[in-house]
């Protein structure tokens, strides 16, 4: 059976097999790429960014800034996905319309790009269709006017399939690999849960509000409705929680029974965050969509930064694309801790306002920075365990990111030789 | 009277019974589901300081109003230094030594 992603349309892994690989990529140029690019060239080649076959010729970037659609006018589309070059790299590579080059990255080839235009867009308009300014402080826009010379568009095919290492490994669920696992399972529904941090019972708590939310009239005789935490991997900030502690620790609440095989899963996904609030929020959904998810937690502030953009400027933007997008936003509330009632609680539940003592995400980090293990209503002692072991494991001793991490880090995935 | 910003030490029981010795045990206090917590206070311009001198540290101007994520060891010196000086009225003289 077709399995159909966002935009309505079949979700098709491009990638070749390995004969058929070494043929095609026989004398063209090889031609290295960024991080980024890598993670994109990932995310359409596996069908994350479905119905993307490559990065986007001029007419879909255009479409997608102006209309927040591709090309068609009908795919809702919110962030163009494109591949830059400098002036000198397309003429040393012989990069134009009709020729083929290879992307390498880690010194291997990974894809095949068959190049259809090759073109220029202003970087300034794309900034401020996207992100709503064009102020070089916001880092999408800083990532965007960080793009070279021009903009090439083509298809994309994955030659190689990339190595994830460990402890990334089991967490690399592309989406046909993950519906067969939901089909498995025999969930109806599935919420996702963005994420970029180690959880607290307070996102504990946004979890199971969401599986509330989303459980709704369905029976309860088996286990129908799962939570997906869909961790963001991409470029890190300093400061950030380190990558193989977001994972393990958001898995852990399976592991020790907060969650269940019955209703959890942990995977991610390769993308450098924007931070462009609502339209990183549809970009959110669009992506989730593909991985066969049925509904999507918004947070206050979804993807936002600074202040660009109001709390519910995503939820609004959501609501106006109702019936265009198939995925069932769940939005989700504040949950805090409640001394009177003894138990963690949401703003809409409890009336003990005066009482209430709220999770900051800073508090929270403070006090593992202090490595004092906080009450476990706050915060699993596994999980702070882990994050512990994590930090001495993989972090050089902080579960922070900072200068050491970043320059020594095991890579969340290489390119092998070719086989 | 002049801004407060504060900078919480997170007390465990190893913390808090030398805190109970210095006579400092009543300062405590619960802010998440009881874990305990004793603050130092700065000024203006202490904050300042502060928060040039150890650039990963952050005034949580939204939430707490608070100078967080100091590096670990900084924070372990200032705790010993409030134990010392059974007071906590000491970042004048901790901001000494920086
Ligand atoms: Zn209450």
């Amino acid at each position: 059976m077709a399995e159909i992603g966002h935009g309505g349309k079949e979700i098709k892994e491009r990638i070749l097999e390995p004969a058929e690989a070494k043929k095609r990529i026989q004398g063209l140029k090889q031609y290295p790429i960024r991080s980024q690019l890598a993670n994109e060239v990932i995310g359409i080649a596996y069908g994350f960014f479905s119905p993307l076959e490559g990065f986007m010729g001029k007419a879909d970037v255009e479409a997608v800034c102006k209309k927040m659609r591709l090309k068609d006018g009908k795919t809702v589309w919110s962030i163009p996905i494109v591949f830059d070059m400098s002036n000198e790299e397309i003429a040393q590579y012989g990069v134009k319309p009709g020729a083929s080059i290879v992307l390498t990255y880690t010194g291997n080839p990974m894809a095949l790009f068959e190049i259809e235009e090759v073109y220029e867009y202003d970087k300034k308009s794309l900034a401020k269709d996207v992100y709503g300014t064009d102020e070089a402080k916001h880092p999408g826009c800083a990532r965007t006017y960080a793009y070279k010379d021009k903009f090439v568009g083509g298809k994309i095919t994955l030659v190689n399939r990339p190595k994830i290492n460990e402890p990334f490994t089991p967490y690399f669920l592309p989406p046909l690999q993950l519906r067969k696992i939901f089909k498995e399972k025999g969930w109806k529904r599935i919420v996702a849960h963005q994420t970029r941090n180690v959880p607290h019972t307070g996102h504990e708590w946004l979890m199971k509000g969401a599986w509330f939310q989303t459980y709704g009239e369905l029976p309860m005789d088996k286990p129908y409705v799962g939570v997906l935490v869909n961790a963001i991997i991409g470029e890190k900030r300093k400061g950030d929680y380190i990558d193989e502690a977001i994972i393990l620790t958001q898995d852990e609440l399976r592991k020790s029974g907060y969650f269940g095989d019955h209703n959890h899963l942990t995977s991610l996904t390769f993308w450098d965050m924007r931070y462009a609030g609502p339209r990183e929020a549809v970009f959110h959904a669009a992506l989730r969509t593909n991985l066969g998810l049925t509904h999507h937690m918004f947070g206050r502030d979804h993807a936002g930064v600074g202040t660009y953009y109001g709390p519910y400027d995503a939820h609004r933007l959501l609501e106006s694309l109702q019936g265009e997008i198939n995925i069932v936003p769940v939005y989700s509330e504040n949950w805090l801790y409640c001394p009177h009632c003894g138990e963690i609680t949401s703003e809409s539940l409890c009336n003990h306002k005066k009482e209430w003592q709220k999770f900051s995400g800073t508090l929270i980090r403070s006090i593992v920075q202090d490595g004092v293990k906080p009450p476990r209503l706050i915060f699993r002692p596994e999980v702070f365990d882990l994050v512990l072991e994590c930090a001495e494991k993989y972090g050089f001793g902080s579960p922070f990111v900072d200068e050491e991490y970043l320059k020594k880090r095991t890579p969340v995935f290489v390119m092998p030789p070719l086989a | 009277m002049s801004e407060k910003y504060p900078i919480n030490l997170w007390v465990n029981e190893e913390r808090y019974e030398k805190l109970q010795k210095a006579g400092l045990a009543a300062m405590c206090q619960e802010m998440l589901a009881g874990l305990k917590c004793i603050q130092v206070y700065c000024n203006e311009a202490q904050k300042d300081k502060i928060l040039k001198v150890f650039p990963t540290a952050k005034f949580d101007s939204a939430t707490t109003k608070s100078i967080e994520l100091l590096p670990r060891q900084v924070k372990d010196k200032i705790f010993d230094l409030v134990v010392q000086k059974q007071s906590i009225d000491i970042m004048d003289e901790f901001l000494k030594s920086c």
